[in-house]
C-alpha cells in the first residue's frame, strides 16, 4: 500500500522530487467511508517535509452506506477552500481508478484537533470549552448556509449528487421532489414492518410543508462526531461528502437526531447565547422555528436514514455479511421514538436529554 | 419487536462478524481462541433460544407431575420424610401447568403479515387525507388509531434493543 500511495503522491503533487509514505494505519470510526491516516515525506527543491495525511476510500459497492464521489467532495473542499472561511481539510486529489487501491479514493491533509468530541460533554475533559467551540461551530454553520451557492456548486454536482431525481429550480421543487425520493425509496428500506414508523413520516412531510428558505448548499451530515476541535476553536468540520444544495434546516434537524442518538448535547451550546436554534438564528436571521426544527428533523434523518436503511436491509437480506450494518438496527432505534414524539403519537413521551433547553423538548411540527 | 432481524438474526452477525472482521487480526493465539470460545458459546445461545421458553415450561409441568408421583408409593409410610414428600405433592406439585408457547416461526409468519397490513393503511390513509373533506378528518382518526398501536411499540422495544448511550465507533 505504501508504494501505490507514494506513486499516486507523486502525481498528485507534480513538484515532488521523492515522495515516501510511513506510518499507514486504519482509523476506527466514520461509517461511510474507509479512513487511514498516514504521513507524507515530500521532498521538494531538495527540502523534506512531513506532511500528516489521510486516505478517504470507498467501500465495496454492496457493502457502502452512502454512494457518493471523491471527485466531487474534491473539488468542494477546494471551492470552501477559496471561497469561505471554513476550516476544512486541504484536499490533495483523488485516485478514481479502482485498480489502484482497490475502490476509489482520495487524498487529504490531516487537521489538527480532538475528534473525540464526546470529550465535550457530560463529564468529559474538556467540559470548560464546550459553549466556545459549540459557538464557533454555529458560526461556521451559519456562514455555510448564507454562502453563494454558485461558487461552491462546482460544475452544478451538488443539486442531485445522488442521482434521484432531485430538482433544486425552487425551493418547492426541492421538496416535493426530495419527499417523493422518501417515499419510493420505503421497499428498498423495510426490512422489517415497523418501518411504518418511518412511512408515517414522509407521508407526514408531504402533507405538512413549512415555509420556504432560501436554498443553501447544506452539509449534509453534520452531526457531533464531524469536527475537530482545539483551545476552545473547531480546527475542521470534516465528512463533506453528503454535501448538496437544500434547506439549511436540514443541517440543524439532522444535528438534532444525533446529538439524542450520540447523547451529547450540541443544541444547548453556547448556553450565553440561548442555545444552538437562537444562536443560529441570531446569525442568520432565518428565525427557525422549534415546529421547524421538528419537520426537518424527519426530513433530515430520512436524507441519511434512506441510504443507510437500504444498507441495512441488504445485510439483514444476507447480500453481504458485514456487522456494522447489523449494528446499526440498535442504535438508530432511538430515531423512531423521536419520529412517534415529532409525529403525536399517543403514548410516546421520551425523556429530555438531561441538559436539553426547555425549548428543545417540545417539537410537533408534523402532525398529523 | 422486529421480527427481522430477530435475536436469531443478530447473533448470527455477530458470529459472522467475529469470524470475517474480528479473527483474521488477530495474532495472539490465546486470544483467537478467546473469540472462538465466545463464538460457541453464541452458537450455543443460537441453538437454545428457539426451544428455551418451550423447554422451561415443558420442565415446569413435568416437574409438578413429578412431586405428585413421587409421593404416591408413599401413601402408606409415616414418618418427617415421608411427610415432606406429601406436603410437596400437595403445594409445589398442585401448580397448575403453565400453556406450552405459541410455534415461535407461525407467530413471526402471522406478526410480519399483520405488519405489513398496518402498512398498507398507512398508505392508503395518507390517500385520504390528502383528499380533504370529511374523509380526510376520518383518516386522521384512523391513523391515530395506528399510532396508538405503534407508539408503545417503538418506546418498548428500544428498552428493550438499547444498550449504553450513543453510537459505538462516532467520536
Amino acid at each position: 500500500m505504501d508504494r501505490q500511495l507514494a506513486e499516486v503522491l507523486r502525481r498528485l503533487l507534480p513538484d515532488a522530487e521523492h515522495v515516501a509514505v510511513e506510518g499507514f494505519e486504519a482509523i476506527p470510526g466514520g461509517f461511510s467511508r474507509e479512513t487511514f491516516r498516514f504521513d507524507a515525506h515530500v521532498t521538494r527543491a531538495g527540502v523534506t517535509e512531513a506532511m500528516p495525511m489521510i486516505l478517504r476510500k470507498d467501500p465495496p459497492a454492496v457493502e457502502a452506506i452512502l454512494y457518493t464521489s471523491r471527485q466531487t467532495e474534491h473539488e468542494l473542499l477546494g471551492a470552501l477552500g477559496d471561497h469561505t472561511g471554513l476550516p476544512v481539510s486541504v484536499s490533495y486529489g483523488c485516485e478514481l481508478d479502482a485498480s489502484v487501491f482497490g475502490e476509489p479514493a482520495m487524498v487529504i491533509q490531516r487537521v489538527h484537533g480532538n475528534g473525540h468530541t464526546s470529550d465535550l460533554f457530560h463529564d468529559g475533559p474538556d467540559v470548560d470549552q464546550v459553549d466556545a467551540v459549540i459557538g464557533h461551530l454555529c458560526e461556521l454553520m451559519a456562514e455555510l448556509h448564507t454562502a453563494d451557492i454558485a461558487k461552491l456548486d462546482v460544475g452544478g454536482k451538488l443539486s442531485d449528487p445522488r442521482g434521484v431525481g432531485v430538482d433544486t429550480s425552487s425551493w418547492d421543487a426541492y421538496m416535493d421532489s426530495t419527499i417523493e425520493y422518501y417515499i419510493s425509496s420505503y421497499p428498498d428500506i423495510a426490512y422489517d414492518p415497523i418501518a411504518m414508523v418511518i412511512l408515517d413520516g414522509s407521508l407526514s412531510l408531504r402533507r405538512n410543508k413549512p415555509r420556504p428558505l432560501p436554498l443553501a448548499v447544506v452539509h449534509g451530515d453534520f452531526n457531533p462526531a464531524n469536527f475537530l476541535y482545539a483551545d476552545g476553536k473547531v480546527t475542521a468540520i470534516i465528512d463533506w461528502e453528503n454535501t448538496r444544495i437544500g434547506d439549511p434546516r436540514e443541517d440543524l434537524g439532522w444535528m438534532v437526531a444525533m446529538d439524542n442518538m450520540s447523547n451529547t448535547s450540541v443544541m444547548s451550546h453556547p448556553r450565553d447565547k440561548g442555545g444552538f436554534l437562537a444562536y443560529y438564528n441570531e446569525l442568520t436571521g432565518f428565525d427557525v422555528t422549534e415546529e421547524e426544527l421538528g419537520y426537518f428533523m424527519i426530513f433530515g434523518t430520512m436524507n441519511i436514514a434512506v441510504p443507510i436503511t437500504a444498507a441495512v436491509k441488504r445485510r439483514v437480506n444476507k447480500e453481504h455479511s458485514l456487522f456494522l450494518h447489523l449494528y446499526l438496527v440498535q442504535p438508530s432505534a432511538p430515531t423512531l421514538i423521536a419520529f412517534a414524539q415529532l409525529l403525536g403519537y399517543p403514548g410516546v413521551q421520551p425523556a429530555p436529554p438531561p441538559e436539553a433547553q426547555p425549548e428543545q423538548r417540545q417539537s410537533t411540527g408534523v402532525n398529523p | 419487536m422486529n421480527a427481522n432481524p430477530g435475536p436469531d438474526g443478530l447473533l448470527e452477525g455477530v458470529i459472522v462478524g467475529l469470524q470475517e472482521e474480528v479473527l483474521p487480526f488477530v495474532s495472539n493465539a490465546k486470544a483467537h481462541a478467546a473469540v472462538a470460545m465466545m463464538q460457541s458459546i453464541l452458537q450455543g445461545v443460537r441453538q437454545m433460544l428457539p426451544v428455551y421458553d418451550a423447554y422451561l415450561i415443558d420442565e415446569h409441568n413435568s416437574m409438578t407431575a413429578t412431586l405428585r408421583s413421587a409421593a404416591v408409593p408413599l401413601r402408606d409410610v409415616t414418618g418427617p420424610e415421608a411427610d415432606r414428600m406429601r406436603e410437596r405433592a400437595d403445594t409445589l406439585g398442585k401448580i397448575a401447568d403453565l400453556p406450552a408457547p405459541t410455534d415461535r416461526a407461525a407467530l413471526i409468519d402471522a406478526h410480519i403479515r399483520l405488519g405489513r397490513a398496518l402498512e398498507a393503511s398507512i398508505f392508503d390513509l395518507d390517500v385520504l387525507q390528502r383528499a380533504g373533506g370529511h374523509a380526510a378528518a376520518a383518516a386522521d382518526d384512523a391513523l391515530t388509531v395506528i399510532r396508538g398501536h405503534l407508539g408503545p411499540r417503538v418506546v418498548r422495544d428500544t428498552q428493550v434493543i438499547t444498550v449504553g448511550d450513543g453510537v459505538i465507533g462516532r467520536g
